[in-house]
């Protein structure tokens, strides 16, 4: 139980970790463009975690290695390697919806929408190799809470 | 516009597939790595990208985005470091409590935070506003309450990694 609340509050703080990068990015942005901003924040974060990782990475690299042996054991598939890409692309769809009839607020809106729905797909069926899990009605409410309270808060 | 509502929730699948995709590679390496290999892909892949839209801007105009970007304040480089930080903590996360809810907690939390940082500014729709947060507090809520059941599908899952990582060890 305590390892799970350890879990929501990091998941949680790493909504507000976004929020704030989101804020600060933006600032880049309108020094240049969303894609070079998104490529100097690229750039910079991957100093950083490179940092982290001579920092704490040696030591915690083989505790999570020791954990997940039997999730992940054998060679890595090459597109784990790749989510990077995606990532990356978000900026370059939302320069394009954004600048459409849809707007800032549209965007945003279906951007939530398409990552709950894309969460449920991915729990359900265990794509990319993440573990299976069952789907009860609980999950429907907490996603049209969140799906309306953002939608709310983003059209308001 | 059909086509713009289409390509807004790809978006959102990309956002999700990204995070779900460094979950899975931080399973094997570790969350930290998992970001700095997240960072080193999109730092190449965007590099390309603006390759490609730099000879795209040169036959449109000739502007270059490059330049002015010196003017801009150092904080506004440090987003960089959060989002590093942000992508080893989902890495970390995801795995263990599932796509769904660390999707549900991360919208969550931006969007609270997003209503704190906004708060300074106009507060014509405040009460809207809080309405909305209230909303997204009861979904985190509700969330939470559903981490006594994802205990036993937990225990049902290191089965299932057990009996998986032992088909593909007769393999």
């Amino acid at each position: 139980m305590v390892k799970i609340s350890g879990d929501w509050v990091l998941a949680l703080g790493a909504g507000v970790l976004l929020a704030v990068m989101i804020n600060i990015n933006s600032q880049l942005a309108e020094f240049s463009s969303p894609v070079v901003a998104s490529w100097v924040a690229h750039g910079v974060g991957g100093l950083a975690a490179w940092g982290l990782c001579l920092v704490v990475g040696s030591r915690k690299h083989s505790v999570a290695q020791r954990q997940s042996r039997g999730a992940a054991a054998g060679r890595i598939p090459f597109w784990c390697y790749l989510g990077g890409v995606p990532g990356a692309m978000t900026v370059v769809l939302a320069a394009v919806t954004v600048n459409s009839p849809l707007g800032l607020s549209g965007s945003l809106a279906l951007m939530l929408v398409g990552q709950i729905l894309f969460g449920l797909l991915c729990d359900y069926f265990g794509l990319f190799g993440i573990p299976r899990r069952k789907l009860q009605w609980r999950d429907a409410h907490v996603s049209l809470c969140t799906i309306s309270g953002a939608g709310i808060i983003i059209f308001s | 516009m059909l086509c713009y509502i289409g390509l807004a929730l790809l978006n959102g699948g990309c956002i999700a597939s990204s995070r779900v995709i460094n979950g899975r590679l931080g399973m094997s390496t570790g969350p930290l790595r998992a970001s700095l290999y997240n960072h080193l892909i999109g730092f190449g892949f965007l590099a390309l990208l603006m390759l490609l839209g730099q000879l795209v801007m040169s036959w449109m105009s000739g502007g270059t985005t490059l330049n002015s970007l010196s003017q801009a304040p150092a904080v506004s480089y440090l987003g960089g470091v959060l989002g590093a930080l942000f992508v080893a903590i989902n890495s970390f996360v995801l795995p263990r409590i599932g796509v769904l809810r660390t999707t549900v907690l991360v919208i969550g939390g931006q969007m609270l935070a997003g209503v704190i940082l906004d708060a300074g500014g106009e507060s014509s729709g405040m009460l809207w506003k809080l309405a909305g947060v209230g909303l997204i507090v009861m979904g985190v809520y509700l969330s939470r309450k559903s981490s006594t059941g994802s205990q036993i599908r937990e225990i049902d899952r290191h089965d299932e990694i057990k009996s998986k990582s032992a088909a593909t060890n007769g393999r």
